[in-house]
């Protein structure tokens, strides 16, 4: 994948309604880049049918795995 | 001159010697009061220490003792929680200066239940800024693990480690969202486990990812950290994560006996490179101890947890973010630690599909795990590839590169059973020629963790290791 440039960081900044700092921005820039890459080299599974819920212990499973 | 030596009871025992009569709550307050007044400079483990509180607790528990109304093990025994943890009347800091000044009006829930315990509150323990295991400078001093002082004790529940391990409270709580009971409980020797998300209440507790915060103790004996989870788990309205379910009195199940009890070893994390050959060598050693007494063991593959550093970073960057939104977009981020502003920059701005991916493959994560544990009653593993960590001397989260090659680091070790919101425990398992302690994980079934505390102890009672201290201490 290409990297963001700082422009690219920024931008996506003002569209969250935040501010980086000058001094801040290649950091930031670096970590979301290290970050994009590790995730996208994952050899990932068939997740179609995988819901990305925020809290993945359901009701029922826990009512199972507690009794 | 009070008696140094019942610092280095367990709480356990200080709890039953104090129930005999054989020694008061006042007596043992007092020394743990002076011990930290003289040694917590080499560690800066404490942030404040509540000692009016402390005795004020200690009278009390005596007193209800000698009624005959004892609350239960840990009555009357001292204790310190992580500064993360709202406490009445109390300075509560989240490690962060931008809270310096910040007193609750009302107790976390887990305080209310150490309260109720009958405990007695020694301070609150120092900590990385905002739970992040990322932040470098400490407001409130840099907490040095008492096995080697260069080094550090493990984040985020760093002075929760320390502490613990320099005898300078019975047990402890700390806080885990990626590894911050486990880390510091096995870089300094200690027993510490992450319970079930759901177990114990996050009410009163600063957040630092909403499906990963879980609060739990840190302990030098398996049975105080049994008893201190027991005295803090438990159903509370105003978590709505928490279950209604019993918890059960672990230390009760604790027999020696693992007999027949299936172990699984994860072999991504096991046998390979990304571990220091000497953690590789203990963990290994400890599965033949467990196998010894009865435990069957056997291999099991988890795929995905090689990336599970990643899948975490990404969701606990972005809840931080979230979680934290008032400073960040304000002029009160540059209040914050250098690495901890760039990381919630970084959590702010990550791509919906990057995060979403991340989620899809912590369900996947989760699923893998699951399926090993229908066939196994534990995992087997090392808390952390590593023994503990020089402190860096400078601060920064590095090049691109530097943040590629830490998600093959220690992080990963952990971060598994957060994103499966499943139950841990590490427990010390040998030491490093240089004699840095190793941690051995143990990890289960969602509520399952009598299963963990019964497998620590057995190996517990079958080695030493629980018998060194740390030099001078």
């Amino acid at each position: 994948m290409v990297d963001l440039t700082n422009g690219e960081v920024l931008a996506l900044a003002k569209a969250s309604n935040i501010t980086i700092p000058d001094d801040l921005v290649t950091e930031v820039r670096d970590s979301l880049n290290g970050l994009l890459e590790a995730l996208e080299a994952i050899e990932e599974p068939d997740v179609s049918g995988i819901q990305p819920l925020p809290i993945i212990v359901s009701a029922t499973a826990r009512k199972q795995e507690a009794q | 001159m009070a008696d140094n030596n019942l610092c280095y009871l367990s709480a356990t025992e200080l709890g039953e010697k104090i129930a005999a009569g054989e020694i008061s709550s006042v007596e043992v307050t007092e020394a743990y009061l002076e011990r930290i007044a003289q040694l917590d400079g080499n560690y800066a483990s404490y942030i404040t220490v509540t000692a009016e509180r402390a005795r004020e607790d200690a009278r009390r528990a005596d007193a209800e003792i000698a009624a005959g109304n004892r609350r239960g093990p840990l009555h009357g025994v001292p204790v310190a929680v992580k500064d993360q943890f709202d406490t009445a009347g109390i300075l509560t800091t989240n490690g962060s200066t931008i809270l310096g000044e910040n007193i609750p009006d009302a107790d976390a829930t887990i305080m209310t239940r150490l309260k109720e315990a009958g405990t007695v509150l020694l301070g609150k323990l120092n900590m990385s800024e905002y739970a992040s295991g990322d932040a470098f400078w400490h407001p409130y001093g840099r907490p040095r693990n008492p096995w080697d002082t260069r080094r550090n004790p493990g984040t985020s529940s760093s002075g929760s480690g320390a502490a613990t391990a320099a005898f300078l409270c019975a047990t402890s709580l700390g806080e885990d969202t990626g590894g911050s009971i486990r880390g510091p409980a096995a870089f300094c020797g200690l027993v510490g486990i992450r319970p079930t998300l759901g177990l114990v209440s996050r009410h009163g507790v600063f957040g630092a990812s909403w499906s990963m915060d879980t609060a739990g103790p840190i302990s030098r004996t398996v049975t105080d950290c049994a008893h201190t989870l027991a005295a803090i788990a438990g159903h509370d309205p105003n978590d709505p994560q928490t279950w209604d379910v019993p918890a059960p009195d672990y230390a009760a199940a604790l027999d020696g006996n693992i007999r027949g009890l299936k172990l699984g070893i994860v072999t991504e994390r096991v046998h390979t490179d990304a571990n220091d050959p000497e953690v590789q060598d203990a963990v290994i050693a400890a599965t033949q101890v467990l196998a010894g007494l009865g435990a069957e063991v056997s291999d099991v593959s988890l795929p995905l947890i090689v990336n599970s550093s990643e899948i975490s970073y990404a969701i606990i960057s972005s809840d931080a973010a979230m979680l934290n939104w008032d400073i960040i977009s304000t002029e009160r981020l540059r209040d914050l630690d250098h690495n901890n502003q760039v990381r919630l920059l970084m959590g702010s701005v990550i791509p919906a599909t990057a995060y979403q991916k991340a989620m899809r493959l912590r369900d996947a994560l989760r699923r893998q795990i699951l399926a090993a544990l229908e066939d196994v009653d534990a995992l087997i593993m090392p808390a952390s590839s590593v023994p503990a960590t020089l402190i860096p001397e400078t601060t920064g989260l590095g090049t691109k590169a530097d943040v590629i090659a830490g998600f093959k680091g220690r992080r990963g070790f952990t971060a598994p059973f957060n994103l499966a919101n499943l139950p841990a425990l590490s427990i010390n398992c040998g030491f490093t020629a240089s004699g840095l302690p190793i941690g051995l994980q143990i990890a289960g079934r969602a509520f399952d963790e009598t299963t963990l505390f019964r497998l620590a102890y057995a190996y517990e009672q079958a080695t030493d290791w629980g018998e060194r201290r740390p030099p001078g201490v």
